[in-house]
């Protein structure tokens, strides 16, 4: 049995998470804003963000992806690399689209879950990257290593919002 | 064909102005109006205004108009081309790509904060002073001298309103003495000088025995390379790639670079504005650069003007 196969047999356990918060940019670069909502198009991404399959504009549309129409990520690992670094990271400076709270994201890979209305399937684990040192003047490449977030396809499309609940299909 | 990947702002052109003569001032933004990355008080772009023609500019305004880029450039008639495409090719509407920006000036939050400017290098004043005004520090002084009328006052209003800046025309009176403008002040002052070559080298002078950290020098010419009649060739490798090639006395580095598709992106080619910042490997590299302090050149080498002592310049590209 592949990896894939077994992570796709193991039964979740019990959680639930929240949004706390959502973010978008329209083009690389650009800094990250907070949305109340944000509008999901199954197969495609977010309206207005630079990773849109057919609208690309992001650092590494360069290099399609159909598994990136949506990021998010851990509002613990923020709090933890303040922890463990003195690192401060703004929600909105993480550069991925949603950040929950209760959420096991490193568990989810291969996985399907509900965002709110919406249904994600998870592709990956998000890797940090250099390109986001250069924006933020953090030194938080290595904090971010192996708690980068995670890369998702969108099943079934919808309007995302803060204080909705992300759970186990 | 591979799309290539996006390495620069995108910005639009949606004002421009010719507050006097030969200076023009243009207002960069975001073609939704989105914010633009943020920069700190006294940072520069480059400009990418044709290929192989990038130009490092201040930013005039404030960080916190955070939706603009706001530039001013004097035409230079007898410069490499920068100014003179800015001054003649350029007009609203038109997109700009832009690097992100870099640099910036640290002003002592406490004690006074001396900026020597004079003419245009008055620019990256412009956001520092804009910054403090509106941070609500006074703590500062600025010398501006112009040979003529002073280019864009306008900028810093409050500031000139409030009486915190002395400007000097020095077609109609001397040109002042910075050691004299610096003893003005007690000790513990930070000091900051941006203009022509002789004001900086006065500068320069008259703070030789300051401590590093209580000066900052911006150069807007790139420095002038003295050629070494000793100097050797050497191979230049790249270790990511493997890629080597042999750099000439007298050759150019950089063409060496492009020659050998190095991911190195390069601005001033004159060893000021940071662009081309390169961790070394293995050398040592010979420094031609302005801007890097002793401890960052055991590390890190500005490549568009670097030389090599050894027989290879090993960096990490």
């Amino acid at each position: 049995m592949t990896i894939r196969e077994t992570l796709e047999t193991l039964t979740d356990a019990t959680w639930s998470g929240v949004v706390c918060h959502l973010h978008k940019t329209p083009r690389a670069f650009l800094p990250m804003k907070n949305f109340e909502t944000l509008q999901l198009v199954a197969g495609r991404g977010i309206e207005g963000d630079r990773y849109m399959i057919g609208n690309e504009a992001g650092f590494y549309s360069h290099k399609p992806e159909d598994g990136r129409q949506v990021t998010l990520f851990e509002i613990e690992a923020l709090e933890a690399i303040r922890r463990d670094y003195g690192i401060e990271i703004a929600p909105i400076e993480h550069r991925r689209n949603v950040t929950v709270r209760g959420v096991p994201l490193n568990h989810l890979v291969f996985k399907k879950f509900w965002l709110g209305e919406c249904l994600l399937e998870a592709t990956r684990l998000s890797t940090p990257c250099k390109h986001i040192e250069e924006i933020l003047g953090k030194p938080v490449f290595d904090p971010m290593v192996h708690r980068s977030g995670l890369n998702c396809r969108i099943l079934q499309g919808g309007t995302v919002k803060v204080g909705d609940t992300v759970r186990p299909v | 064909m591979t799309p290539k990947p996006i390495r620069t702002v995108s910005t639009v052109i949606r004002h421009t102005s010719e507050p006097i003569p030969g200076i023009r001032v243009m207002v960069l933004q975001d073609e939704d109006g989105w914010e633009l990355p943020p920069f700190r008080p006294g940072a520069h772009i480059d400009i990418h205004l044709e290929k192989r023609l990038v130009r490092t500019y201040s930013l005039c305004n404030a960080p916190h108009e955070n939706d603009r880029y706001v530039i001013a450039v004097k035409r230079e008639e007898m410069g490499r081309g920068g100014s003179i495409f800015v001054h003649d090719r350029l007009a609203v509407g038109q997109h700009l790509q832009v690097s992100l920006p870099r640099g910036g000036m640290e002003v002592d939050p406490q004690e006074m904060n001396i900026f020597i400017a004079g003419g245009i290098g008055i620019t990256p004043f412009c956001s520092v002073i804009r910054d403090m005004e509106y941070r609500g520090l006074a703590n500062y002084r600025l010398y501006w001298s112009s040979n003529g009328p002073a280019c864009l006052p306008e900028m810093i209003q409050p500031a000139v309103d409030a009486g915190r800046v002395d400007i000097v025309n020095t077609l109609t009176a001397p040109i002042p003495d910075i050691s004299e403008q610096l003893a003005r002040h007690e000790n513990g002052i930070r000091a900051f000088c941006c203009g022509p070559a002789p004001m900086l080298d006065a500068f320069d002078k008259a703070v030789s025995d300051w401590p590093e950290e209580r000066f900052h020098v911006e150069r807007f010419t790139p420095v002038r390379i003295a050629s070494d009649p000793n100097a050797k060739p050497f191979t230049l490798v790249l270790a990511r790639s493997g890629r080597q090639q042999v750099v000439e006395p007298g050759d150019s580095i950089v063409e060496a670079l492009i020659d050998m598709d190095a991911d190195i992106s390069f601005s001033c080619e004159g060893g000021i504005c940071g662009l081309c910042r390169t961790r070394w490997i293995e050398g040592p590299p010979v420094h031609n650069d302005r801007i890097l302090t002793a401890e960052e050149r055991a590390q890190d080498v500005m490549i568009c003007v670097a030389g090599c002592k050894g027989p290879r310049l090993v960096i990490d590209a």
